[in-house]
């Protein structure tokens, strides 16, 4: 029992940080129609900017929230300009290679201005709570907790703000948007800005509870598949049940098969994945029947 | 052409495609490569410090990919050496004659097929004398095989795996202690000082399969009590769930293996799960300064195996004592060597050595004197037995005591007590 | 560029400049034979052409369904991945031979690509994409977790046997077989139908055309020849595991390949193999911190300015699916099958 209530506490932990991850990547592809293959990339980016500060110049790791999202925002903007409008409107398969090879020289540049060796972030916030025979690590809650405020906050800003209604205004309909007045490509770069900050803020998130290095990347990438397959696109209630069922089915594998449970927890999420997408692809909590699927 | 036909006709392709690939299996042996490389055309280029030729090494290792990391360790410790003999030693001697040495680089990617690539390049294309290990079991398998067939000798430090030295290769020789005995002086010390039961969890790849396996059959030679064995998939980001298992398991001994990162993930997971066993031992990662530079505080008390230490007490009559290398290096680097480093650093000389003792650029010969060598070097004694192991060298074990690297298994190299057990985490 | 395409044409050039190329590929190790210390040919350089035809074979396989059926399959080495297990475990485990394990590699990929296929072959655009991507890395963690069936982590050896003239010969006969093969299929009503389902499937199957076997069709074909490529790998390289059979990037590699020759063309995937093959070797001498940096820009700037690829230069732009795309996009023309997700989404 007690075995069990770790688990589900380390699983939802672990969804916690899947379901910000998972954020910035379903957006996009929801609003613009990108897939984003460097997303894991921009993850690793905002470590990295953690890092650099924390270790550096000493920085509490979770305050360089207030660096991370600005910079990255103002990359994020930089590349829908100069890059990813290019893609936006021709064959999926374009805008898949563009990203991979953006993937390819994030992770590269990273390798050779960083070093590949992994490096950890120090909060002040470490340690557990012991909750009867179960503990709960410090890091970790506020990192579900900080999830958690930054989807409310998000949710919000898409429903009740201007730029948040052209945003899905432009999702749904991007000709009725643009008779509207409004103004496609600047709402694409905000768009994709947003998500690579939030996507980097993630990476600020995660920073202090794994190692980071230069190829951490492309997992964290086939994660976000797996769960915006699940969550169906651009749904932000989607995204956290999504990241929390997949982060619950981890660890419960990995916790109560012995030996290769740790292996088989990963080949679940790919298993829930192609599962997922043959018979339900419009994903199991609403989000709306992708283009194209029966 | 309707799909129906196509059904119908697919066999025919199929036959044609099996009738092809049966011509790949005559009974013929492989050919004997002796036509391909091998023969140096020692032109007599004089050089500055008066040697005659020159001698071609040729290693191909990781730049970028998985192993970047150790694969600039590796380079460093290969050019330590070279610097050294070219600089300092004043050349190979071989014969009455002194030859230059030279090292062709590539970089694998940590890919196997380009390992193998570029070993068959090293060999015909560049027309190297002998080649020098990459980083890891898995890329060492690949590129063996081909020198293997070459009959040209590759000698390693950086592929531990058992396996390598299961296939009856010739060429292949190995200056490190195999996996297999990573953990052995480890747990000795460990039992010896009063543990009776210990959890093992390794990465499923080749290397830290090989480890694991040696930890069990060590821990059962020793008398501790296997309570658990736990693998987990490469690039692994949480292994909580491995680490609830193994507290409530309440071992007095964990054994983790697999790479760096991995490394990191147990101490930060262990210590927000307050998973606190009366030792930890991981194979991978303590024994490099950089260890402690990521985890810090958390790190003391942790135990892991190594290959060497600057601190031991070996010495030759090449770069002096252990330490007297560590200086060296640090010199050249402007970074303390990793085992990593000295093992290839290593690798070099113990081909040198054999080169020097048979007097002979000839693989035959130096594969003899290889075969032969049984010397004492800052690395350690290094005596190949007949499948190319280092059968000579014992496994050191370190623990980090108040952040510092200190040697306490096997005893004659040891340089302080162990500690343990390890306090609990909230108690420090 | 448009006379030389002319007198390319209308000479007939192709084919002849075709058969000498061939013809030159079959004689070329003769020189190893004839005039061994010349060391005109040399081992490795029979390696490179081995590796690139089986590059070639792979790209030509993955062409069939990612070029001429616009199924784009992200995780095509899955079945270059099984067709090396299939072997590698009936020769160390089972002690077979080669050829039999090698078909037996083969025919559990076609098998496992019928099976797989009938489910996410019904999925659209990059939905299919995905599923296959996720079959891919499934299946590497399921073969690690049949430790007593594969060796799992640790991995299999296999009985070393090298001769690169072999295998030499072996992948080249294999790569004109399969290019000649995709050629063939061009011209044959299956060939036809797959094109049509690329551009629009829907219309397809209200003629009466059943599209779900054709996909699968061509998806075990594809399939078979990737698993022979597969184990004639694993038996070249002697060792095999999870991670280097199951290789994430070697899809995407296929992909790039396939994309800069021309999507959906018999010449393409060998044009597009032998150029970045060629590429990588210069990167690699020059640029040798920085090459996988540099590749990422040529990628980028691959599909950014030759979407059609070299035969959509060399040829008329809408001879190639991309060309035609592209030119129909510039015109503001109709939506097709091949685009993905226009529509609405809940944010």
């Amino acid at each position: 029992m007690d075995q069990l209530s770790q688990a589900a506490i380390n699983g939802v932990m672990l969804g916690g940080f899947y379901a910000v991850m998972v954020l910035g990547f379903s957006i996009i592809w929801g609003v613009m129609g990108v897939i984003n293959l460097a997303h894991g990339e921009f993850v690793m980016v905002g470590a990295y900017i953690t890092w650099l500060l924390s270790k550096q110049l000493g920085w509490e790791p979770f305050a360089t929230v207030i660096v991370v999202f600005p910079v990255m925002f103002a990359v994020g903007y930089a590349l829908q300009h100069g890059l990813i409008n290019r893609v936006i409107d021709r064959p999926y398969l374009i805008s898949l290679l563009v990203t991979y090879g953006l993937s390819i020289i994030i992770a590269n540049a990273t390798k050779i201005i960083f070093t590949a060796t992994p490096r950890t972030v120090d909060t002040a916030f470490s340690g557990f709570w012991r909750v009867g025979d179960v503990t709960v690590p410090i890091t970790k809650t506020i990192v579900l907790i900080a999830a958690l405020i930054i989807m409310s906050g998000l949710h919000l800003f898409l429903q009740y703000t201007r730029l948040g209604k052209s945003i899905r205004a432009a999702a749904q309909n991007r000709e009725a948007a643009r008779i509207v007045g409004i103004e496609i490509k600047y709402v694409y770069a905000i768009t994709f800005a947003i998500c690579i900050a939030l996507t980097a803020v993630a990476g600020t998130l995660v920073a202090p509870t794994q190692p980071i290095y230069p190829f951490m990347g492309p997992p964290l990438t086939l994660k976000a598949f797996a769960i915006t397959a699940m969550a169906g696109l651009g749904s932000i209630p989607g995204a956290l049940m999504g990241g929390i069922v997949l982060g619950l089915v981890e660890v419960l594998i990995a916790t109560f098969v012995p030996g290769v449970g740790t292996n088989l927890g990963i080949v679940s999420s790919f298993v829930i994945l192609v599962v997922v997408l043959v018979t339900r692809p419009q994903g199991l909590f609403g989000g709306l029947k992708p283009a194209g699927a029966h | 052409m309707s799909v129906r036909r196509i059904w119908r006709i697919m066999p025919l392709f199929i036959l044609a495609a099996l009738l092809m690939a049966a011509c790949a299996a005559p009974a013929a042996p492989s050919e004997p490569a002796a036509s391909d490389g091998g023969e140096q055309t020692s032109e007599a280029a004089v050089s500055d410090n008066g040697c005659v030729g020159t001698i071609k090494l040729g290693a191909a290792v990781s730049e970028t990919g998985k192993y970047a990391r150790e694969g600039k360790d590796t380079r460093q410790g290969y050019n330590t050496w070279l610097d050294w003999v070219n600089k300092e030693y004043g050349g190979v001697k071989v014969g009455g004659d002194c030859y230059n040495v030279e090292i062709v680089y590539y970089d694998d990617e940590g890919d196997p097929d380009t390992a193998a690539n570029l070993a068959e390049k090293l060999i015909t294309d560049d027309e190297v004398d002998f080649l020098l290990g990459p980083y890891s079991s898995g890329l060492t398998m690949a590129a063996s095989a081909i020198s293997e067939k070459y009959n040209k000798i590759m000698i390693e430090g950086n592929g531990a795996s058992e396996s390598l030295f299961e296939r009856g290769f010739k060429n292949l020789f190995a200056v490190l202690t195999p996996a297999g005995n990573y953990t052995q002086s480890a747990l000795k010390a460990l039992a010896d000082q009063g543990a009776t039961s210990v959890v093992i969890a390794y990465e499923d790849t080749a290397f830290p399969s090989s480890v694991g396996a040696g930890a069990q059959k060590w821990a059962e030679e020793y008398g501790l009590e296997i309570l658990g064995v736990e693998t987990y998939p490469k690039d692994v980001a949480d292994v909580s769930a491995i680490m609830t298992k193994f507290r409530d398991m309440e071992p007095d001994v964990f054994v983790g293996g697999g790479h760096f990162n991995d490394a990191l993930l147990f101490v930060r997971a262990a210590q927000e799960l307050g998973f606190s066993p009366k030792a930890m031992v991981i194979t991978v990662g303590p024994s490099n300064p950089k260890f402690v530079e990521e985890v810090g505080d958390a790190a003391n008390y942790i135990i892991g195996p190594t290959q060497w230490e600057a601190t031991m007490s070996y010495q030759d009559d090449y770069f002096g004592s252990a330490a007297d290398y560590a200086a060296r290096y640090e010199g050249m680097w402007g970074e303390p060597p990793t085992y990593q480093a000295a093992e290839s650093t290593a690798t070099a000389l113990a081909l040198q050595l054999a080169i020097e003792a048979a007097g002979s650029l000839d693989s035959d010969a130096v594969r003899q004197a290889l075969n032969d060598l049984d010397v004492m070097t800052f690395y350690g004694p290094i005596n190949f037995d007949e499948t190319g192991k280092n059968a000579g060298k014992p496994m050191g074990a370190i623990q980090i005591q108040a952040g510092a690297i200190n040697v306490v298994a096997p005893a004659d190299a040891a340089v302080s007590e162990l500690e343990y057990p390890m306090p609990a985490w909230d108690e420090r | 560029m448009r006379t030389l395409t002319e007198i390319w044409k209308r000479y007939k050039l192709g084919p002849l400049v075709l058969i000498l190329l061939v013809l030159f590929l079959f004689l070329l190790p003769l020189p190893r034979w004839l005039a061994p210390e010349r060391k005109l040919v040399s081992n490795s350089l029979l390696f490179s052409l081995t590796q690139l035809f089986m590059l070639v074979t792979l790209a030509s396989d993955w062409n069939m369904t990612g070029g001429f059926t616009g199924y784009i399959d992200f995780g095509h080495a899955v079945f270059f991945g099984i067709g090396a297990y299939g072997a590698g475990v009936m020769m160390a485990k089972a002690g077979w031979p080669f050829v039999p394990a090698l078909i037996v590699g083969a025919v559990a990929a076609a098998i496992f690509a019928v099976l797989i296929g009938s489910a996410t072959l019904r999925l659209k655009g990059p939905y299919f994409s995905i599923a296959m991507l996720g079959t891919f890395v499934a299946m590497r963690e399921i073969v690690r977790v049949l430790r007593p069936i594969t060796g799992g982590g640790s991995g299999l050896t296999l009985p070393p046997y090298l001769n690169r003239p072999l295998f030499y010969y072996v992948t080249l006969i294999l790569a004109v077989l399969v290019v000649a093969f995709v050629w063939w299929l061009r011209r044959t009503q299956f060939g036809a139908t797959l094109v049509a389902i690329r551009e629009d499937e829907v219309g397809a199957e209200m003629r009466g055309i059943n599209t779900t076997l054709h996909k699968i069709t061509i998806f075990w074909i594809a399939a078979f020849f990737t698993g022979i490529v597969g184990a004639l790998w694993a038996y070249q390289n002697t060792f095999i595991d999870p991670d280097v059979v199951f290789f994430e990037s070697r899809t995407i590699e296929l992909v790039m390949m396939t994309m800069l020759g021309g999507l959906g063309t018999v010449a393409g995937p060998v044009i597009g193999v032998t150029v970045i093959y060629w590429l990588r070797d210069i990167l690699w001498s020059n640029f040798l911190q920085f090459h996988l940096l540099v590749e990422g820009v040529l990628l980028i700037v691959i599909v950014l300015f030759f979407p059609e690829g070299i035969m959509g230069l060399l040829n008329d732009p809408s001879a190639t699916s991309l060309g035609r795309l592209w030119g129909r996009y510039l015109g503001e023309g109709p939506k097709d099958a091949y685009q993905s997700t226009e529509t609405e989404t809940s944010v």
